[in-house]
């Protein structure tokens, strides 16, 4: 296998995984919020579940074999409220935005354009449930360079 | 942040925080300073004592350049935009006091907003680095946003278009710009579609 490929096949395992922990993560939070709330909660559930099925078709079509996801999953912090429900979504959201980095500069264009779809989906997801943007999802405060830097 | 980890893994996987997990996934690559600054001494020193000229006229700009020049314009304008909005010129017709409250409440959103476009185009920017004789040859204009609607939820939905489009024109310069930078524009656009949402607009959001 080249470089690259390897690369690739990295990249969509750890975009995988983020997707599979947001899937088994949602689960949780649905089952704290009801009404709209909870209606959302399905949509976003669902739609990590097509990601993390669009991501492991990928996997395969690469000869790769995908990893499985775990049976269960240690929360961040206990979940019993429906406030706690909801900042498990946003940081879940943050994370599958920082997963899906590695993916967004790989050489394919098209796992490209997949990733950076995907981690606008997480940001507009998070911002729907916490009220608030990021100013650089998925990225690390570390990678951005201090401004007033002027180019001469 | 605690980190998201598989019971069955969690011994196997030291818990890390999310933002060093995060730090592996960003590229590094030879900054643009340096590459340029690699080319210009080559330059120089082929020109000899002849000068710069000798070589012809002035190479044009790759196009990573060219990607990531179109993506500073692009969000000059978004700041153009919402520095509009915020002008204490604009008045909006506002006479009743629900009506006042509804635009002191927006106006704080649009400032965030606007606030967060700079720090996208201070981070654009600081990725391009020209040589003087580029950076001369092509002055740029102030970008000019389009007049603003009439009436307050005009004003947000036309905001909220500007930045869907924006943010579809950044993920379609994702395939082919440099890995860094294709990062980082991603994660502006991520960023513009999450705006759409914080303007009231989360039906266009997608």
């Amino acid at each position: 296998m080249s470089a690259r490929a390897a690369k690739d096949i990295a990249a969509l395992q750890a975009a995988l995984a983020a997707e599979q922990a947001a899937s088994y993560g949602y689960g949780i939070i649905g089952s704290h919020l009801a009404g709209r709330r909870f209606a959302a909660a399905a949509a976003d559930c669902v739609a990590h579940e097509r990601a993390r099925d669009s991501l492991t078709v990928m996997l395969t079509a690469r000869g790769a074999q995908p990893r499985p996801a775990a049976a269960a999953y240690q929360l961040p912090a206990p979940v019993r409220t429906q406030a706690a429900a909801l900042s498990l979504a946003v940081m879940l959201e943050r994370q599958v935005a920082a997963a899906y980095l590695g993916l967004v500069a790989v050489h394919d264009a098209a796992l490209r354009t997949f990733a950076a779809h995907n981690m606008r989906y997480s940001a507009v997801r998070a911002a729907r449930w916490s009220g608030k943007a990021e100013t650089f999802p998925g990225l690390p405060a570390s990678s951005l360079r201090r401004s007033g830097h002027t180019a001469r | 942040m605690a980190c998201w980890v598989p019971h069955t893994d969690r011994r196997a996987v030291p818990a890390r925080p999310a933002r060093e997990l995060g730090a592996r996934q960003v590229v590094a690559e030879p900054t643009r300073r340096l590459v340029l600054a690699a080319a210009a001494a080559g330059s120089l020193t082929l020109a000899g004592c002849t000068g710069i000229r000798a070589l012809g006229p002035v190479p044009k700009p790759g196009a990573d350049v060219v990607a990531l020049e179109r993506a500073i314009a692009a969000e000059e304008l978004m700041v153009a935009r919402y520095a509009s909005v915020l002008s204490p010129l604009t008045g909006f017709g506002v006479t009743d006091k629900r009506s006042a409250s509804a635009v002191k409440r927006a106006m704080a959103v649009v400032s965030v907003i606007h606030a967060e476009h700079e720090a996208h185009l201070a981070q654009l920017r600081s990725r391009l680095v020209l040589p003087a004789r580029h950076a001369t040859s092509r002055p740029r204009q102030s970008p000019t946003p389009a007049p603003l609607p009439a009436g307050w939820p005009s004003v947000l939905a036309a905001l909220a278009a500007a930045e869907t489009a924006a943010s579809d024109r950044l993920i379609g310069w994702v395939p082919a710009a440099p890995p860094a930078l294709a990062q980082l524009m991603a994660s502006i656009a991520a960023s513009e579609a999450a705006h759409v949402v914080l303007l009231g607009h989360h039906k266009a959001a997608r």
